[in-house]
């Protein structure tokens, strides 16, 4: 049984409650009607709400518009190099399995330059929880071309138009063993972003979680389909999945119930492509984290490293030959 | 011969217990449903049991092991014959037993085996090595004896034990780890730290002569100058290791009580609550002061510990003792009493004991239920003072309470386990069955009978278990718990060579008959008495007492060349067997059993549906719209109530959506004294006044998900309004 | 160290077995390079480390040195297939490889003849060759044979034909296999070796095997043993001092390892790559008996960035690689470097560029390992010179990385890798460990680059340290890590970066010199190549020559000392393997010449006309070639002006 001892409920009283503003660092520079400001302040109601505490939560990113995030936030940060994100914080996470590591990474960072880290960190499964800020372009660049970009996308690198398909970063991590958490959320539904934020934070292994967003700049129009019929915002809820509340269910009626360990399903749902499918695609708690079978167990005291210093010197170690000349003119 | 003492004869010994011509003494007869366990030795029973030293069953029984084995062995085409073989070994190994010879499984198994196969019988030596190699448990061999309870309980109490001492040791030595480290890591960034001496040794022999350590030192100190720690909390951390390391509880490994002077732990085994209540009240001070440093040493380390405001929570820590859940981290004290001899002070101070939920677990140990019971004047037995303590405990409701006979408990493994770990005090009544052993029955025999006969049934009250009696109370290990006695086919041979089959119940009487001491209140008939005037207990006990019987009751018994015997049971001899019945019934009343209360309420209910029934036939047929109103409102209780729409807001006022902005910065930048976020960061409307309508209709236009509704305008006189109208319509 | 002895011209050794002994002639050497080779898997590594160990245990000088085949299978009998073990014994302390071979022991003649064609096999050295080919049922293997044998004959070696097989049937039946232990009884009986010691050097390899694996070998370097005796009627004794403290015999990767474990780094993130990886792999397999991990990644970025984001975290991690996979980390790299995390980098250098010789030894890395990595990005880098040195770098190397908040990197080689030479068992030091996790409050006001002017140095915030919140980034930023593009803030930044170097330096000794402190030449070399140098110029100042040498131990920064050290001597040269052109080549001059590594840096920081000699041979570079070189130049600077040199 968990109930609080006293202590425990004490102790609770003693903690400080934080507000928004204290997670709050700087002025965000992204563009007015940025996505990225809607994820941050899903994300900073997150730690407000999960009472985390700054000093022990870390967001890594890697290099791009979204890539500044942890810039905003008032916790320890890494705004590291290009594509590089998920292997940073994994470094991070395994050195310190106390600590909350958030990534934020966007669509070339993740999609492009960084392919094999994302694939990779999937299969490892390490507890950390992963935003990809989808924006389908370079924005900080100046409007290349991503991997993400629909066919068709005019840009400075293909200005008569893409010629490749875009790269489904959904059916991409659903196709990865090992793979436990994906989920798509959309910027403009802030709600729902909140609640994937959320139970993405919860799910203890990698949680991946595509959001959807606007970038207002280079792709003004992009989105307007979707944002003015809310029809083809698909709602996956279920009872091990997303609860939509009776308010957004009236605005929201495309509704489909989902479960998030139906792997099968959540492939054909991630290929669909005119409805945004938003909520929890697949959710397996049961995925083994790399860190708890890579982590020793043992408490690390210079005792142990000591004893198994000299455990190994011992293998390699020729002892003065006398005494052994000895035994041997004894053993002869 | 007489082979018939007469009705009266019968009459009269049923009342005064005095026998007549015909009437023998009863001798050394054991109840007939006992007629098929002579010889213990060959039977497959629950015992001996194996006091495991590893494996995830406590004490599993050597039969268990065996069947186990057996599976995996007896395979291919001589499985039959090393099936036999090894059930030999086992058999032997009880005979050993029985002979007094102790030891662990591996030590009797191998000397039955040799006693069977001294060198011959290479197959069955071999069957039995095969089987032994699959056993992976080993430990001393317990068989049903008086010790039993006593030793089966300090095993599963000590596993437990050593469960919990080495979380709290590795706990401990963690913390002791970590708060060293935070001294250490202050003392790196020290100057003293970063000394040349310090930073010398700090790079190995090897490259001891590559560097100018003092000039090294000088550029650490002036490059990276830090305060050291408060001095409070270095005093802080300092006193809570001298508690941890010092602390009594728990032998540390030798690095750290080298520390702490290698002081002795506590030990946690004793034999009164005297001794074990003055141990508690002498610890509970380190106790406290131990489990406050823990508490504080997690903060510490987790750098969360802010004296003004923690301080003050800890100085008042435990002030009014710990609760158990907190207890349940630390050791259990462990208390062996002996029923038949526990003085009155005793007593209080187990009640103390239990009622003041401390950890600790009491055996309360019966080896008699019949003495004292015989003789009318006699004060309680200490059967029923063990039952009336069991009811006490019960009566705490914080108590863990087992209640069962020796013979009973290889089938406890998992409640015992439970009291073991159960946050609290907890109570073992154990009937061993030693007495029987005194009349010549075996002990085993003994305890099973009282279990079987009522005289000491199996209950289980746990506090754990549920918030009701109904989750908490367990009765339902007895035999047939939902009849007064169980009842049990008998078969034999009657004079005339025929089969005869009868159901007979094993009842209080069968299991006192046993007992010399009730004798006196019994009479054995000639063989071929007429038996017409004579009726079971079980059935007389549903009769009325005290009037004059026209039936005499009478037991079945067999003696010693399995000869059956009815044997005649006077009236005192009835009176226990109906007052142990009545305590079975209350206790089939907790369980749920006959409940009274139930029965009660289910006889209302019946009625109730019943006459509403007889009336709703009576009544013409109801009209449709009478049906239709009920159906409505039972269908509206049905479907979950609709959360109530939220008043929608008319075209005319100005109001955001609020949870459906995406905070995107377009309206707070066109004017922030009129939009404003909440604490979630999502825009509202803070001020009307603060801005033109203009603004109003720019931001509704502006705002990409659409969640700013202008309404009507405040001022009618702003410029331009009509054509603003006009490009607020879509949004209003 | 005088010179190596040439085999004994007196002794005739018979081509058969002889009935009984004769007397046998003993001849007592300084020291003596022997060789076993064979097809990759007959255990010619294992007799030849055996023999290594069993010496060093009689209390000589040794160093093993691997003969390593390119691929993992090469086919059976082929030139280029040789693999086995080079032991260089003698009778004071060995610090390198040496020369070419006196004796050598070969399962066929065809690996033999690989090494003849490598010039590895000295002039008329002894050859101890299976002769089961003779009578081969392959006609083709047979006449090859007798072919090679004639021809090693005629060229003057002096050949001994042993049945070693056959030898070896009589006692087992797997004799392809037992035989490496038989040839180890020959040698022990070859250089009078206590044969007590050799078989509980026996018991030790087999420790993990059974019993009966023992006693097989013990019994087949007894039969070895006998056979040499009764069958060679020569013998070799070399001196051997007293051994007085435990010793640790294992190559130089091994010792990067242990350090590793040693400096209480926990986590080393790496990709697999040669020669690194043996590294890794005894990490792996021993590291979490101390509580740490190897995380093998999916690549050498990400492996480097892993190392990164730990030590960011507070627990000062190590990478391990070689070229090619350090080219991969540069941007990483770059990043600690900007970010001023710790980081260690170990490069262990093989030929190169791109893919290049992965199975050999360069010093071809020094330029990318001081400059790599666009941008000013300093970094320190040193090079262990001798396995000793491997471990005891590791140590400092986490030490420097974490006090300067700088990646160190550590450059050994190849050879230094697969190389076996005692050193002293170190005495474990808790003070050799990473300090606990600093998670102390940060005091008001602090903030994450407070530069000190001087230094360059500031105090790190590691997460979890309250106060201490700000965000790390790659970008230029001001003392609050606040992203900054103003001129002031990025110059201020790149100084104090580079100050660190300067505050470091400021805390080395100069190095020792070897030999007088001034004369004609000194010679100034780096990491594995120190053994040989020092060596060489024994043997010339020996005969009187006025050289002296050098050895830089840190090559950023670079130890004080150096350029007053070089103007005491009439003529600087360095010695290395990485490559400068060659004077006498038709194009190459004064203005085009490239000079070697180091020689470039301390040409442009001392102004001093430093001259350069280098090989990239893939193999460690020999004490005998350095002396003629050596003796060349001094030849050439003490030549009185005007006559030709």
């Amino acid at each position: 049984m968990n109930r609080m001892t006293a202590t425990e409920c004490l102790l609770e009283m003693c903690e400080e409650h934080l507000e928004l503003e204290d997670y709050q660092s700087g002025v965000p520079r992204w563009c007015t009607g940025c996505g990225d400001n809607a994820i941050l302040a899903a994300v900073q109601r997150l730690c407000r709400d999960e009472g985390l505490r700054p000093e022990k939560t870390v967001f890594v990113s890697g290099i791009g518009c979204s890539s500044r995030f942890p810039h905003y936030m008032k916790t320890y940060g890494f705004h590291g190099i290009h594509g590089r994100a998920l292997p940073v914080a994994e470094g991070v996470k395994m050195s310190r399995p106390d600590l909350d590591v958030f990534v934020n990474t966007g669509d070339g960072d993740c999609c492009s330059i960084g392919a094999a880290h994302w694939i990779h960190a999937l299969r490892y499964n390490m507890n950390l929880t992963v935003f990809l800020h989808d924006n389908q372009i370079y924005g900080l660049t100046k409007m290349q071309a991503s991997p993400t970009s629909p066919i068709g996308t005019k840009s400075n690198t293909t200005p008569r138009g893409s010629m490749l398909e875009a790269l489904n970063p959904l059916t991409v991590t659903l196709g990865v063993q090992n793979v436990s958490f994906v989920a798509q959320a959309v910027d403009w539904v802030p709600e729902l972003l909140y609640d994937i934020v959320k139970a993405a934070y919860h799910h203890r292994g990698l949680s991946f979680v595509r959001i959807v967003q606007r970038c207002p700049e280079w792709m003004p129009k992009l989105h307007d389909p979707w944002l003015h019929d809310p029809n083809r915002v698909q709602v996956l809820h279920h009872a091990r999945g997303l609860q939509v509340s009776a308010a957004l269910g009236r605005v929201y009626r495309n509704q489909l119930e989902h479960d998030p360990l139906d792997l099968d399903a959540a492939r054909r749902i991630a290929s669909g492509n005119d409805a945004i499918p938003v909520g929890i695609l697949y959710h397996d708690p049961e995925v083994p984290c790399y860190e708890d079978f890579k982590r020793s167990t043992l408490l690390r005291t210079p005792a142990l490293i000591r004893s198994g210093l000299q455990a190994q010197f011992d293998k390699f170690t020729v002892w003065p030959k006398a005494a052994e000349v000895e035994t041997a003119q004894q053993a002869a | 011969m007489d082979a018939n003492a007469t009705h009266s004869d019968r009459v009269a010994f049923y009342l005064t217990g005095r026998r007549a011509e015909g009437m023998r003494e009863v001798g050394a007869l054991r109840p007939a449903l006992q007629a098929r366990y002579r010889d213990l030795t060959s039977l497959r029973h629950d015992f001996p049991l194996v006091l495991a030293t590893s494996g995830d069953a406590a004490a599993p029984s050597l039969t268990a092991l065996v069947d186990a084995a057996l599976a995996s062995i007896a395979k291919g085409a001589d499985a039959e014959r090393a099936r036999r073989q090894v059930l030999r070994v086992e058999q032997e190994v009880r005979v050993l037993l029985q002979q007094g010879v102790e030891g662990t499984l591996a030590k009797l198994w191998s000397d039955a085996t040799a006693r069977l196969a001294p060198g011959r019988d290479a197959s069955l030596a071999e069957a039995a090595r095969r089987a032994r190699a699959t056993i992976a448990v080993d430990g001393p061999l317990l068989r049903c004896d008086a010790t039993l309870p006593e030793r089966l309980l300090q095993h599963v109490w000590q596993q437990e034990q050593q469960r919990k001492q080495t979380a709290l040791r590795e706990r401990l030595v963690r913390l002791i780890q970590q708060l060293s480290d935070i001294l250490r890591a202050d003392f790196e960034r020290s100057g003293a730290g970063r000394d040349a001496t310090r930073l010398k040794a700090s790079v190995g022999s090897g490259h001891g002569d590559l560097f100018d350590f003092d000039a090294m030192s000088r550029v650490l100190a002036r490059a990276t100058p830090r305060e050291p720690m408060p001095e409070a909390r270095r005093e802080r951390i300092r006193r809570l290791l001298g508690v941890l390391d010092a602390q009594p509880f728990v032998a540390l490994p030798d690095e750290n009580a080298a520390r702490a002077a290698g002081h002795a732990a506590y030990g946690y085994r004793f034999d009164s609550c005297a001794a074990a209540l003055a141990a508690w009240r002498e610890r509970l001070p380190k106790l406290i002061e131990l489990a406050r440093a823990i508490e504080v040493a997690e903060l510490e380390i987790d750098g969360r510990y802010h004296a003004e405001r923690h301080d003050a929570l800890f100085a008042s820590y435990g002030a009014n003792g710990l609760e158990p859940d907190l207890l349940s981290h630390f050791p259990d004290v462990f208390v062996c009493l002996d029923g038949t001899s526990l003085d009155a002070a005793e007593q209080t101070r187990l009640m103390e004991i239990l009622a003041g939920e401390l950890p600790i677990k009491v055996l309360y140990r019966v080896d008699d239920l019949l003495a004292a019971l015989d003789d009318a004047a006699a004060p309680t037995s200490p059967g029923l003072r063990c039952r009336q303590i069991a009811h006490m405990a019960m009566g705490l409701n914080q108590v863990y309470v087992l209640h069962a006979a020796a013979s009973h408990l290889p089938r406890c493994g998992e409640r015992i386990a439970r009291a073991m770990r159960f946050a609290g005090p907890s109570l073992f009544c154990i009937y061993s069955g030693a007495s029987g052993a005194a009349t010549g029955q075996s002990t085993y025999l003994a305890a099973a009978a009282a279990m079987e006969s009522r005289a000491f049934p199996a209950f289980v009250y746990d506090p754990s278990g549920g918030p009701d009696w109904a989750s908490r109370f367990h009765l339902d290990d007895n035999p047939q718990p939902e009849l007064d006695w169980p009842i049990h086919r008998f078969e034999y041979e009657d004079a005339r060579l025929q089969r005869v089959s009868v159901e007979l119940a094993f009842t209080f009487v069968d299991f006192a008959a046993g007992d010399a001491r009730f004798a006196p209140h019994l009479a054995r008939l000639t063989p071929g008495s007429d038996e017409s005037d004579l009726a079971p207990i079980d059935e007389m006990l549903l009769r009325e007492a005290g009037r004059l019987p026209e039936r005499i009751p009478c037991v079945r018994m067999i003696d010693e060349r399995d000869r059956l015997h009815t044997v005649l049971v006077d009236e005192q001899m009835m009176r226990k067997a109906r007052r142990s019945r009545e305590m079975w019934h209350s206790l089939q009343e907790l369980g749920g059993v006959h409940n009274s209360h139930a029965n009660r309420l289910l006889e209302r209910e019946r009625a109730a549906w019943e006459a509403s029934h007889a009336a709703a036939s009576a009544l013409p047929a109801a009209t449709p719209a009478a049906i239709e109103a009920q159906a409505a409102a039972t269908s509206l209780l049905a479907e979950a109530v609709p959360e109530p729409e939220a008043a929608a807001p008319s075209r005319d006022d100005a109001y955001i959506e609020t949870v459906r902005c995406s905070t995107c910065n377009e309206c707070t930048q066109i004017n922030p004294k009129m939009f404003a976020y909440d604490a979630n960061k999502q825009a509202y409307i803070a001020d009307l006044k603060a801005g033109t309508y203009a603004q109003l209709v720019e931001a509704a236009e502006s705002c990409q998900v659409s969640v700013i509704h202008p309404g009507k305008p405040q001022n009618e006189n702003e410029p331009g309004l009509a054509e603003l109208l006009v490009r607020a319509e879509p949004f209003r | 160290m005088d010179t190596v002895v040439s085999p004994p011209t007196t002794v005739k050794p018979a081509a058969t077995a002889r009935p009984e002994a004769t007397a046998r002639t003993m001849l007592t050497l300084r020291e003596h390079i022997v060789e076993i080779i064979s097809d990759s898997g007959e255990g010619a590594q294992r007799c030849g480390q055996s023999l290594g160990a069993i010496a060093a245990r009689m209390g000589n000088g040794i160093w093993t040195t691997e003969i390593i085949p390119a691929e993992i299978r090469p086919p059976a009998r082929s030139v280029a297939g040789a693999s086995g073990n080079r032991i260089r014994i003698g009778a004071g302390p060995i610090t390198n490889g040496g020369d070419e071979t006196d004796l050598v022991v070969a399962f066929n003649e065809q690996v033999l003849l690989g090494r003849v064609r490598a010039k590895e096999l000295k002039p008329g050295c002894i050859i101890l060759l299976e002769s089961m080919w003779r009578t081969h049922g392959d006609a083709q293997i047979a006449a090859s044979y007798v072919e090679a044998h004639d021809k090693l004959v005629a060229a003057g070696y002096h050949v001994i034909e042993v049945a070693m097989e056959q030898e070896c049937k009589a006692l087992v039946a797997d004799a392809k296999r037992g035989k490496n232990m038989f040839v180890l009884g020959i040698l022990c009986q070859l250089y009078s070796l206590d044969l007590q010691i050799a078989r509980e050097q026996i018991a030790l390899t087999f420790g993990k095997k059974d019993e009966s694996v023992i006693r097989t070998n013990v019994m087949l370097l007894g039969a070895g043993h006998a056979w040499a005796a009764t069958n060679l009627d020569f013998g070799f004794r070399i001196p051997a001092e007293r051994v007085t403290v435990p010793q640790l015999v294992i190559n130089g990767n091994t010792a990067l390892a242990l350090g590793v474990m040693a400096s209480g780094m926990e986590i080393c993130a790496m990709y697999p790559i040669t020669p690194a990886t043996s590294a890794s792999h005894y990490l792996s397999d021993v590291f979490e008996k101390v509580g740490g991990l190897v995380h093998q990644a999916e690549d050498e970025i990400a492996a480097c960035a892993f190392a990164v984001g730990a030590s960011y975290a507070g627990k000062c991690a190590v990478t391990i690689t070689s070229g090619p996979g350090y080219s991969l980390k540069q941007e990483a790299i770059g990043l600690a470097v900007m970010g001023e995390i710790p980081l260690v980098v170990v490069n262990v250098q093989r030929g190169g560029p791109s893919t290049g010789q992965p199975t050999k030894a360069e010093q071809g890395d020094l330029m990318t390992a001081i400059f790599g990595s666009h941008g000013d990005a300093p970094k320190i880098v040193i090079a262990p010179s001798t396995i000793e040195d491997c471990f005891y770098s590791m140590i400092t190397a986490r030490r420097l990385a974490e006090t300067f908040r700088m990646v160190v990197v550590v450059l050994t080689d190849g050879g230094l890798a697969t190389s076996q030479q005692p050193f002293a068992r170190p005495e474990f030091s808790e003070s050799w460990l990473a300090p606990p996790i600093d998670q102390s409050p940060v005091p008001e006001g602090a903030r994450p680059y407070d530069w000190d002017p001087i230094t360059g140095l500031s105090p790190r915030f590691i997460p979890g340290q309250p106060g201490g919140m700000h965000t790390l980034t790659g970008l230029a930023h001001d003392r609050d890590s606040h992203v900054a593009y103003d001129a002031e803030i990025n110059e201020e930044s790149i100084r104090a970066r580079s100050l660190k170097l300067a505050a470091l330096q400021t805390t080395l000794k100069p190095p020792p010199i070897f030999g007088a402190d001034e004369g004609d030449l000194l010679v100034i070399g780096w990491g594995s190549t120190k053994g040989a140098i020092e060596e060489a110029v024994q043997a010339l100042r020996d005969e009187g020559r006025r050289v002296s040498s050098m050895h830089l131990q840190f090559l950023q920064p670079m130890q004080g000392g150096v350029g007053a050290a070089m103007r005491r001597f009439q003529s600087v040269m360095t010695v290395e393997a990485n490559w400068s052109d060659r004077p006498e080549d038709a194009l190459i001059d004064d203005d085009n010449r490239r000079y070697a590594a180091v020689a470039t840096l301390l040409r442009a920081r001392y102004l001093v006309d430093v001259d350069c000699w280098s090989e990239v041979r893939g193999q460690p570079i020999k004490p005998g070639t350095l002396r003629r070189v050596l003796a060349a130049k001094l030849d050439a600077i003490t030549a009185p002006v005007g006559s030709p040199t």
